[in-house]
């Protein structure tokens, strides 16, 4: 190699630098030829072939965008963690693909009054070969309600103790009836394993090779890069077809795409919608836009606090709803989103099935520049300036700010197509464009929100109305609530439908409380988004195109279903 | 004072002002990180001033400064948002990848542009040299990523066979270490190929400019005088001696690749500090952002440091006081 050849030619001179030690500039030169060669002729020699792998045809590879976070349950808020971890670990009870409750580790769950009443399911073992116990389901449950540990303590601010009152029982009290079941969403973990730790020590545990009861065992974890799950022989339900399950890591689209196209992996969850319509050429795959659990809304500043300094005039709601009217959804699909969402209404997705509210054709507050302007005009904006816009009595501009996150180009295109229809009917909008940390915090500016309408957008990170209802609720003023919007007969109703566990009057309650945020306006939802996937259709078969996703979704059933080659 | 005394005082001094101006930087940004945690979840005010307390983001500022100095110098970078895990824990398993990254692409970059630089000089003013020249400035001026994304497409894509992505084959079975490493090696060749096309500009005009200058000494001529090979003058005299600047920017070169590196850890996912770096910007993980620029910086430094004491050696006249 040439560089040798350089290390010789120097050797035969006898003109070296005076010392650095023992470390002359030849040795410096020799040592730096040789570790070149050492270092570079593996990678030609590599060239002749690569590494033999494990079987990889029965192993279902998943291709995602971003790393998780931790294993330990009580911390983790990364979609890809709790995704992986729904494998290890079971859940009391569980999601089918068609997102209706199955049994789980419990056979049976009952929630009568203040109580929820678990029957569990006998013979089951840990990972380690231990045998799971009412014990373990006591302890989980405990160790989250008392300490309010992470992101499933808010099923379980009504906690009050749970108990054992034989060994395939469980029985959970609350303060107040509870119309979502927590056993849907708390991973059991084994007492054994995590009693011998502290609260804090629990906090600040990663849990780097986790022991469930799941379908599958943690195999391996290599940060930024993979992690990697084996199937569990001894697993309770029917033995899955994959023998494995691999997740790794691309961080970037094309070659994330071009990566499933080569076979390296099988299936991406989260396609961008750049590479989205090349994938759906391809024969060997099949690409999917299904419903999901998300929307981008239009917040409107709705604070009452004297520090607020967003514009008075959007306290009036016929001034919010003349703006619904002016935003046309169908456009923003189009346009913004390249067709690739759904126009939106309610602040439930579609997704949510029973639960959804949709307004009647003569309901809707969309699109209708002729009953934005009579709003506007029984208002008594009636005067308009040079440029069409409307004016207050006193000469006052009908002019709001929209601010929108830089980096999110669906955003700043909906707010752009927003300020040209709103335009139309009168009212000015200037938009900043701001980075995401700039716009949370001018948002939550809980005592002085300097702002009058935004763009971003909200994720349901489990199958139940209550999260996405509970962010404007006034308890959520400092904490999620957005918009500041303060409805005591919303608050009311939220508390109502959360205690109610007759199904069908919840929904009746949830709808009610649906249609009265749509015609407060506090929020313009344009879009409910759409779930881009695709998968090798020659890899893999019985796949349901679940709404929410194949997988990333509240069901891990496809994992399980999924039949290898086809 | 001796050379070395002051060199070291000034790279003591400068990483004092480098961690405290990056204390300021991560915590007059705007943006509450606890607001940003909370975001994800169902928090009251109450829990949220909680969150504040747990992560010592409730005293003055000057307190938060005493407890981070504190901190540091007990060896702890502060505890990772994304991965609940010491930071420092986190930085050992990435450091590693990047330093192997940076090491071989500066080898191959540092030899392949000095061979390049003293053939264009020796040829000085020929078409040989100038279309050298001028081809390396033509890649000095290509962007890092667009380059990998183009090397992702011809080797990954078209040609085939190299690997596009990573560190090492997933679910790989390694029969020996020395499999191991061919596998590593396999997948070092496009961000190192990447690396070196941009940057080997670098070594090939220092190297050549370093070479004229010699060449045009009067014991050249005396070389030449001597009747010896033209071979023999450019590789056995003008080479040597042209290497004096090449050793040095080789060394702050290492400091010139941190931004370079990013970019082709990003493109290829490879494990290192640069693809650590992206990650935490996106998900605003300030604690990890702080340690990794700390530690950039702190290399740059050294590697500065390390210059200094190096041309002090090779070339005694450079630090000494008149």
């Amino acid at each position: 190699m040439v560089s040798i050849e350089t290390s010789e030619n120097t050797s035969a001179d006898a003109n070296s630098v005076q010392g650095f030690g023992s470390f002359s500039r030849r040795n410096f030169i020799r040592a730096a030829a040789l570790t070149g060669s050492i270092v570079v002729v593996p990678g030609f020699l590599a060239a002749c072939g690569s590494p033999k792998t494990a079987p990889t045809n029965a192993m279902l590879r998943v291709g995602w965008k971003s790393d998780i976070d931790t294993f330990n349950p009580f911390t983790t808020v990364t979609t890809e963690a709790i995704e992986v971890q729904s494998l290890i670990y079971d859940k009391l009870m569980d999601y089918g693909t068609d997102l209706k409750i199955e049994p789980s580790l419990a056979t049976s769950s009952t929630a009568a009054g203040n109580t929820i009443t678990y029957v569990l399911r006998e013979s089951v073992t840990w990972h380690d070969g231990t045998p799971f116990t009412a014990d373990d389901v006591v302890y989980t449950f405990d160790l989250i309600g008392k300490n309010q540990l992470g992101i499933n303590a808010q099923w379980l601010t009504d906690y009050q103790s749970v108990t054992a009152p034989d060994a395939k029982t469980v029985v959970v009290a609350f303060k107040a009836p509870q119309a979502f079941d927590p056993g849907l969403v708390i991973p059991i973990v084994p007492k054994h394993i995590w009693e011998a730790k502290t609260v804090e020590q629990i906090k600040k545990d990663t849990n780097a090779s986790p022991i469930g009861t799941g379908p599958f065992k943690f195999e391996a974890r290599t940060q930024g890069q993979l992690v990697s799950v084996t199937r569990n022989d001894t697993w309770w339900g029917k033995a899955p077809s994959a023998i494995g399950v691999s997740w790794s890591l691309y961080t970037n689209d094309d070659l994330q795409a071009q990566a499933l196209k080569n076979g390296d992996i099988d299936i991406i969850p989260q396609v961008a919608p750049t590479v989205f319509d090349g994938l759906k050429a391809d024969k060997d795959l099949t690409s999917v836009a299904l419903d999901s659990f998300s929307f981008h809304h239009i917040g409107v500043n709705v604070s009452k606090v004297p520090g607020s300094k967003g514009n008075p005039l959007l306290l009036q709601r016929e001034i919010r709803q003349a703006l619904g009217y002016a935003l046309d959804r169908d456009q923003i699909v189009q346009i913004a989103y390249a067709g690739y969402a759904k126009a939106a209404a309610s602040i439930l997705p579609p997704s949510f099935g029973d639960s959804y509210w949709e307004p009647s054709a003569d309901q809707a507050i969309n699109n209708n520049p002729d009953k934005a302007n009579a709003l506007l005009d029984a208002a008594g904006f009636t005067k308009r300036d040079s440029k069409g816009i409307r004016q207050t009595k006193d000469g006052k501009a009908l002019s709001f700010r929209i601010i929108a996150i830089s980096s999110t180009s669906v955003d700043v295109r909906t707010a752009q197509l927003f300020q040209a229809s709103a335009a139309k009917v009168g009212i000015k909008l200037t938009l900043a464009a701001l980075d995401s940390d700039t716009l949370a915090s001018t948002v939550y500016n809980t005592d002085a929100p300097d702002w009058d309408l935004f763009v971003w957008g909200w994720d349901s990170g489990v199958n139940d109305p209550s999260y996405l209802l509970g962010v404007p609720l006034t308890s959520q003023i400092g904490g999620n609530n957005d918009v500041f919007y303060s409805n005591p007969e919303y608050d009311a109703l939220y508390t109502k439908q959360a205690t109610e566990i007759d199904p069908a009057k919840r929904v009746e309650l949830v709808k009610q409380m649906q249609q009265m945020f749509y015609e407060d306006c506090a929020y313009l939802i344009p879009v409910y988004l759409e779930k881009l996937q695709s998968y090798r259709t020659a890899n893999w078969s019985n796949l349901t195109e679940t709404p929410g996703g194949i997988v990333f979704n509240f069901t891990r059933d496809n994992y399980l279903k999924a039949q290898a080659g086809n | 004072m001796p050379y070395i005394a002051r060199r070291t005082l000034t790279l003591l001094s400068s990483i004092v002002a480098i961690v405290t101006f990056n204390f300021l930087l991560f915590h007059i940004i705007p943006g509450d990180p606890i607001r940003l945690i909370a975001r994800s979840q169902h928090l009251t005010a109450d829990e949220i001033a909680k969150l504040h307390h747990e992560y010592g983001l409730d005293g003055s500022l000057f307190s938060q400064y005493l407890t981070y100095l504190k901190n540091l110098l007990h060896g702890d970078l502060g505890f990772s948002f994304t991965y609940q895990e010491p930071v420092i824990d986190i930085v050992k398993r990435t450091v590693g990848n990047t330093a192997l990254l940076l090491t071989t692409s500066t080898l191959i970059v540092v030899i392949a542009g000095v061979l390049i630089g003293v053939f264009a000089g020796s040829r000085h003013g020929k078409r040989s040299d100038s279309s050298t020249v001028i081809a390396a400035l033509v890649a000095w001026s290509l962007p890092t990523f667009w380059v990998g994304m183009l090397l992702v497409f011809t080797f990954g894509v078209w040609i085939g066979g190299l690997p596009i992505s990573g560190i090492k084959t997933p679910h790989a079975i390694y029969d020996n270490i020395f499999q191991k490493w061919q596998d590593i090696g396999m997948h070092l060749i496009l961000p190192t190929l990447t690396l070196a096309i941009v940057d080997i500009a670098f070594f090939v005009i220092i190297s050549r400019t370093s070479l004229i200058e010699v060449m045009s000494e009067d014991y050249m001529l005396t070389a030449r005088g001597k009747g010896l090979s033209r071979r023999t003058i450019v590789w056995g005299h003008g080479f040597r001696n042209a290497l004096l600047p090449v050793l040095t920017a080789s060394v702050l070169y290492i400091s010139a690749l941190v931004g370079g590196a990013i970019q082709v850890e990003v493109v290829y996912s490879w494990p290192g500090m640069g693809l650590l770096t992206y990650n935490s910007v996106l998900s605003r993980d300030y604690p990890v952002l702080e340690a990794c620029f700390l530690i950039t910086a702190v290399a740059v430094l050294v590697a500065n440091f390390a210059t200094d004491l190096l041309y002090h050696k090779l070339d005694p006249r450079v630090g000494v006081q008149k």
